[in-house]
């Protein structure tokens, strides 16, 4: 039986998620309705488009309401576990659009310049990059950390992809990338201190 | 495992993190992972920053038509759900059906009649809504509180081996199966919880196989109107 909207309202995201399990429609309302806006806005910041957006979030509502709600409490919180279904959504959406994603097994900027697949990823990365600014505490990072983190974490690209985008040793962009992580991490750290 | 050794797992954990790695390399740091508690130590100390990426977009407003949308599809899987398990839920269809006329049509009387010898042993009790009701040469307790319900049935004599009680109740002329099922103790008693009585006009019990049935398939030990 499903329960009441207002008693489903009183609960913390970890007792929903049970009743969302057994397919409890009010539960769900519920957790949309607290986490449907953070959602959106991260498919709109991956996707860059509205109808896309709307059409990534519902499947990614849908996928959590039809699979019996696989959370894993000890892995975080619901609502970074949510996000993260959302991304994943996003990312597939990206892919699916612009074909598979291009993997680029070449090193050189002239043969770079002569493959379509490697101008429309670089076109991709672009668009992706410059789709909006960086802020809270990833807008502190130096900027060759933070196109890193955004390549990888909003635009779906591989560390070997983005070493190619912008002609670096993968080293290099993974230690980029642990940099900017740590930063973001210090600069949490020294907010709550 | 030396440190230099080390660096490379260390070098691949933000990678991982942000989802750069192939699949290849995903299993092979994971794999790594399983064995290696500074690496997860490591993870977890991260796992704050990664969670800030997501939260740090600009905030849009969802267009209305994503919740009504979203919400429309559930509610037709729960409705889609509901079809399967009771193949019939209307009151006026089991009637038409040979089989199960009968059941309905004693249930219904048995209601009306429950209802009638009832009325001159109404009361109430303590802060919940207590109706007590013989009915069917059972002692009958409906307790309610807020919109759930306590089902307490006294007089019961002992089941076979091979049935269960299961209750049932009518809401606007539809009849939905109780997820409880539950047997009379020593001394006939026996209990059951309504986790929503909200607009139940009809509380019934039958006796049915292990496990519950998706509609009843005999006539009720039991059938009690609900005071509105």
């Amino acid at each position: 039986m499903p329960v009441r909207r207002e008693k489903a309202e009183r609960l913390a995201d970890e007792e929903l998620m049970p009743l969302v399990g057994r397919k409890d429609p009010e539960a769900f309302e519920v957790l949309f309705d607290r986490h449907g806006g953070a959602a959106y806005s991260l498919a709109y910041r991956i996707v860059g488009d509205r109808a896309a957006a709307e059409e990534v979030t519902q499947e990614a509502f849908i996928s959590v309401w039809r699979s019996g709600a696989r959370f894993d409490a000890a892995r975080g919180s619901v609502r970074s576990w949510l996000l993260s279904v959302v991304r994943n959504r996003a990312i597939d959406f990206l892919r699916s659009r612009a074909g598979k994603a291009p993997k680029l097994t070449f090193d050189d900027d002239s043969a770079l310049e002569q493959r379509p697949a490697a101008e429309r990823t670089e076109e991709e990365a672009l668009r992706r990059e410059t789709a909006g600014e960086l802020r809270g505490a990833i807008g502190k990072l130096p900027g060759e950390q933070s196109k890193v983190i955004e390549l990888a974490y909003f635009g779906g690209f591989s560390h070997s992809e983005i070493a190619q985008i912008l002609n670096l040793p993968m080293g290099t962009v993974k230690g980029r990338m642990r940099l900017g992580l740590e930063k973001i991490r210090g600069e949490l750290a020294e907010g709550l201190a | 495992m030396s440190a230099t050794e080390h660096s490379r797992w260390s070098e691949d954990l933000a990678a991982y993190m942000l989802g750069a790695l192939d699949s290849a390399e995903v299993a092979e740091f994971e794999r790594h992972l399983e064995g290696c508690e500074h690496c997860r130590q490591e993870l977890r100390w991260f796992e704050p920053a990664l969670q800030t990426l997501p939260e740090s977009v600009e905030r849009q407003e969802a267009p209305p038509s994503l919740r009504a949308n979203l919400m429309a599809e559930v509610r037709e899987d729960v409705h889609e759900a509901e079809s399967r398990s009771v193949p019939s839920r209307s009151w006026r269809r089991w009637v038409l059906k040979p089989a199960a006329g009968f059941a309905v049509v004693a249930l219904l009387v048995a209601g009306v009649v429950g209802y009638e010898v009832g009325k001159d042993d109404s009361g109430a009790g303590g802060g919940a809504n207590t109706v007590v009701r013989q009915v069917d040469g059972l002692t009958v307790k409906m307790v309610q509180e807020g919109s759930a319900g306590t089902l307490q049935i006294e007089g019961l004599e002992p089941l076979p081996s091979d049935k269960v009680l299961e209750a049932w109740v009518e809401r606007e002329g539809e009849v939905e199966a109780v997820p409880a099922l539950f047997v009379p103790d020593r001394r006939g008693h026996a209990e059951a919880t309504i986790a929503d009585m909200t607009g139940v006009e009809v509380v019934m019990v039958t006796e049915e196989p292990p496990g519950g049935s998706e509609a009843p398939t005999g006539e009720p030990i039991m059938s009690m109107k609900v005071p509105s």
